[in-house]
Order: structure tokens, then sequence, then C-alpha cells
């Protein structure tokens, strides 16, 4: 069987496909050819979309330029979630290549926040970092930090290093310290999506109960979204997504943590409604 | 008070053998078919150092 560190690899290096298309209403010099490209699941759609801008902007005006931003079927996507996670809650068990709409004008703004650089989403990236060590670690690994670490871990993620290789060019192993196992509560974000609306649950979880038995999925399902547990008649009405997988609902919680959280230190969990055929 | 559900061997094997076979389909699924697509990031080059 393969070892545990092949699965931090597949998620690091998980890519999705997707075919960008100008919006319709966008006013071009000539037509816009669709761009293909693979998006990898663990960044962020502003930080590794700088050819689709650029492939647009060759047949738009410049007076015509406002803000980029995305949308799939209707609903702009959130740039400061990873990719990957967009990608489970709203288009998992759709064609591929995943289709997403580019807009450069009437920024949704009470939808996305604004992203004018890339120095926003390495702060809002290096935020997440910081409240994920202050729930799993009293923020022990964080505070140790220096400037230059912040650095090097964020331009890791720029550059698409994986886990093991963050792990070998950390200075100080804080990125071992980070993703360490001894952590009191795992970080687990439920993002439920539903016809009516797709609220998010962020939860902190022991992985272990307190008469030392692990945790597991689906008792953190049952805690927090019990309609996600399939009832006594085995009728399913959600899938429950990590990473493009639905791992059991036996699997302990602590080694999802380790093994799945995204290079934010979040779980994040999907829960979609279940396709009906 | 405790709510976890017993765990046996055997459901830990299942559990890891069907995310291994499960993260298998999905690079299949997800990358097999559109290898000629451009990356949105070109992989680093990863260089190590080391004596013969």
């Amino acid at each position: 069987m393969a070892d545990d560190k092949d699965v931090l690899r597949d998620v690091w290096f998980g890519r999705i496909p997707a075919c960008f298309t100008l919006y319709q209403d966008e006013i071009t010099e000539r037509e816009a050819e669709p761009f293909y490209l693979l998006l990898p699941r663990v960044s962020y759609l502003t930080l590794v979309t700088d050819k689709v801008k650029k492939h647009f902007l060759k047949v738009m005006k410049p007076d015509d330029v406002e803000e980029i931003w995305f949308e799939y079927e209707g609903t702009p996507l959130k740039w400061h979630y990873p990719i990957g996670l967009l990608f489970d809650l709203y288009a998992s068990n759709t064609a591929l290549p995943w289709s997403i709409t580019v807009h450069f004008k009437n920024f949704p703004q009470q939808d996305l926040l604004h992203c004018p650089s890339n120095s926003v989403i390495e702060a809002h990236f290096m935020s997440s970092i910081k409240e994920a060590d202050a729930l799993k670690h009293k923020g022990a690994v964080v505070n140790e930090m220096q400037k230059k670490d912040h650095k090097q871990l964020w331009m890791g993620l720029q550059n698409g290093l994986c886990c093991d290789e963050l792990c070998l060019v950390q200075r100080g192993g804080f990125w071992t310290a980070l993703i360490s196992s001894l952590f009191r509560h795992s970080c687990a974000t439920l993002f439920i999506s539903t016809t009516s609306n797709r609220p998010f649950i962020q939860k902190l979880f022991r992985p272990v109960s307190l008469d030392g038995h692990p945790h597991t999925l689906g008792d953190l399902l049952k805690e927090v979204f019990p309609a996600a547990v399939p009832q006594n008649d085995g009728q399913k009405k959600y899938q429950v997504v990590i990473h493009g997988i639905e791992p059991m609902l036996e699997t302990p919680i602590q080694w999802l943590s380790e093994h799945l959280s995204y290079p934010d230190n979040f779980l994040h969990i999907s829960i979609i409604p279940a396709p009906s055929d | 008070q405790s709510m976890s559900l017993f765990v046996s061997p055997a459901q830990t094997a299942a559990w890891r053998k069907q995310i291994f076979e499960q993260l298998s389909e999905r690079s299949k699924r997800e990358m097999d078919n559109f290898r000629h697509y451009e990356q949105a990031i070109e992989q680093s080059v990863w260089v190590k150092k080391g004596s013969m």
C-alpha cells in the first residue's frame, strides 16, 4: 500500500483543468478565444491567473478594463478560498474542464473582496496561518517566526512547492511545526451547499475523545451537520468532499487534519447535495 | 461526553485504502486527459545538493 506521504503529495500537486471564457457582455476589439489552464487545487484564483488576464487584455480596450473577477454559473468565485474548495463546492459533479467566466466590469462588491495585488492574497494567507496556529498551538509557532520566515512560506506557496519541500526549506522547521500532529484542536471548516443558501461553519474539534478514542469524520458531522450522515435506511442526502474525494466516515479527524488540510492549515470540507440519479 | 465511534483495525485499513484509491481516481479524472494544458504556475526547480 502507498505511504501516507503519497497522500500529501497528491493533495499538494492536485490540478483542476479549467476553461476560461470572457463574459459575453464585455466589449472587445476582436473575438476572445477561450483560455485553458491547469489550476493548482491548493492555491488561490487571483494568484495563478496572470496568464488568463494577459490573454484577455489583448482583445480589450484599456478603458473597458476594471478589476478582474471570476464567476461559475452565476456564482462569483471568492478568491480568498482555495481553488480546490471552490471546485468541490460548486462544480464537483460536472464535466471537465471547469468552465469559468471572466469579468472585467461590475465587480460584485457584496460578494467578493477586492484583490488589487498579490500582497492582499499574501496578507490573507498569513492571517489564516496565524488563526490556525492560534487555535491549534495557541500561537506558539507563528510567534517564533520572523518576517523572513513568513516571506519564505509565502514564496513557497506562490512557487508551487509541495508540503515536503516546505518542510525542507523552512529555517527552524516552522512549517513542520505548523503541520505537526501535536495539536489540541483540529480547525475544520464545513462549507455547506444547499439549494437555498451556502453557509459555512467553522468548528474547533478535539481529535481525541476524553476517554482517548480518536474522533472520526462521522463524529464531527454528527455534531455539526447531522443531515450529512446517512440515515439507517442508507439514504445519502449529501456528499462530504475533501480535495475531490469522499473519505469514509470512520476516518480519524486527526489523520485528516494532518494529511488533507490546505496550506492555510484548515481542513476545508464541502458538503454538497448528493446527485439524484 | 464521548460520542466516538469504535474503530476496528479492519476499518482503519478500509478508510486508508479508500483514500488512496480515490486520490488515484481523482488524478486520472482531473489530470490524465488534460496534461497538454498549460500549467498556471510552472513547477519550481528543486535542486538537491549532496556529495557522492
